[in-house]
């Protein structure tokens, strides 16, 4: 498992580089009112549909939700792009030993309440059109682990075209609960309903 | 109504342009051959989700019918009239007198097995995550002025990024059996088409 060694000065460099980078390649981005729980960490359970995920989730950790940013990556996606390291990403390998470790060393992040980390609980990547997420055991494994105050929350991505040939990126933004409070199979079903109601959000959506 | 015009030169450069533009912005276009017929003329029913569709739908057009294209966007569209409309570009102004005489002379093209017109019978732009697909009435005084003398072909498209950072367009088509339709099975037969593409879409997994 490779830790991560996040710098702040790089990482904030990086968040408004990004931002910059997506304002470019987006028309819109636009976040849907949502309150962060005050002095609670953040979990943030992302769908995964794209190469821009993780870009999503630095946006919404930087500029939206105030938080340190942690990112989960396939171990050898972070091999290959070792910079991300310096900014908050660690890695996970599915289907070894040390994937126990990852989990918990996600969950060691999120004892602190200035910390976000972004998790993709599908571990694959699917269609934005998808209905139904998959949630991944693991996730259950990492949540058991925190110790301090954390929030859990459902982050739904889709992209619309509308009036412009660039694309918008609608983020949806959902409260899971907290660590700890919420059964794993409960979590499950909140995640499943709250994704369905985005995508309905996503029709009647003003543009 | 502004109809479309012809000038040799100007809908090569557009032509031109709108083939490098959607190869710049999209990774790569998705579609499966569909069977058509060469002596008939092509009735294209698309979803509307955005701006694209037109131009993806050209580049389809260009690599599969090999049509002339036409298209009916609506008056109001931001689009610049006076340069697109020799692209194929005519309008239609909903709620008018006018918007007959738009959907006579989409019927009138099809009256030249060289011509296929695009129709988006939506009438307005939707979400690419619509689950219902409505169509406006005019959409059927095209099809029965048209009759049998040509194909009505159903195009839906969904765009996806997936693992690329450009996104890759998917164009369903399906062919339609001829013969006599009404607004309620034009509308039926479409959802359906729709729904099988969209659990075609949804069921993609890397």
């Amino acid at each position: 498992m490779i830790p991560a060694r996040r710098v702040p000065w790089m990482s904030n460099v990086f968040a408004k580089y990004m931002r910059y980078r997506m304002r470019k390649a987006f028309n819109r981005i636009e976040v849907m009112p949502f309150e962060a729980k005050p002095g609670h960490s953040i979990l943030l359970l992302c769908n995964h549909f794209s190469w821009w995920d993780g870009f999503f989730g630095n946006y919404l950790a930087y500029w939206h939700l105030h938080r340190n940013l942690y990112i989960m990556m396939q171990h050898d996606h972070l091999e290959k792009r070792w910079l991300f390291n310096y900014f908050g990403g660690f890695s996970i390998e599915k289907g070894t030993r040390e994937m126990v470790q990852s989990l918990q060393y996600a969950a060691g992040l999120l004892n602190d309440p200035q910390n976000l980390v972004v998790v993709f609980p599908q571990g694959e990547l699917i269609s934005n059109h998808a209905t139904e997420v998959g949630i991944e055991r693991g996730i259950d494994r990492l949540i058991k682990n925190i110790k301090g105050p954390c929030q859990i929350v459902y982050s739904c991505v889709l992209i619309d075209y509308f009036e412009s040939l660039k694309p918008s990126a609608y983020i949806h933004l959902f409260d899971c609960g907290v660590a700890g409070e919420v059964p794993f199979d409960d979590l499950v079903k909140n995640i499943n309903t709250f994704h369905k109601k985005a995508l309905e959000d996503q029709i009647k959506v003003e543009h | 109504m502004i109809q479309n015009k012809e000038n040799a030169l100007v809908r090569w450069i557009l032509h031109t342009y709108v083939k490098a533009l959607v190869k710049l912005r999209f990774h790569e276009l998705v579609f499966d051959p569909v069977d058509i017929d060469p002596n008939k003329p092509i009735l294209l029913i698309a979803n509307h989700f955005s701006y694209w569709d037109s131009l993806i739908l050209f580049v389809v057009n260009q690599r599969l019918f090999k049509r002339k294209f036409h298209v009916m966007a609506k008056e109001d569209t931001e689009a610049p009239l006076w340069f697109v409309k020799y692209g194929g570009v005519f309008t239609v102004k909903r709620g008018s007198r006018d918007m007959l005489k738009s959907l006579d002379y989409a019927a009138g093209l099809l009256n030249d097995p060289q011509n296929m017109v695009l129709l988006f019978p939506q009438g307005k732009l939707h979400a690419n995550f619509v689950e219902r697909v409505n169509f406006e009435k005019g959409v059927m005084r095209v099809v029965d002025a048209a009759g049998d003398k040509c194909q009505i072909i159903f195009a839906a498209t969904f765009v996806q990024y997936l693992q690329h950072k450009r996104p890759t367009a998917t164009i369903y088509l399906q062919t339609v059996p001829s013969g006599p339709l009404t607004f309620e099975q034009l509308e039926i037969s479409y959802q359906k088409f729709f729904d099988d593409s969209k659990a075609k879409q949804t069921e993609i997994v890397l």
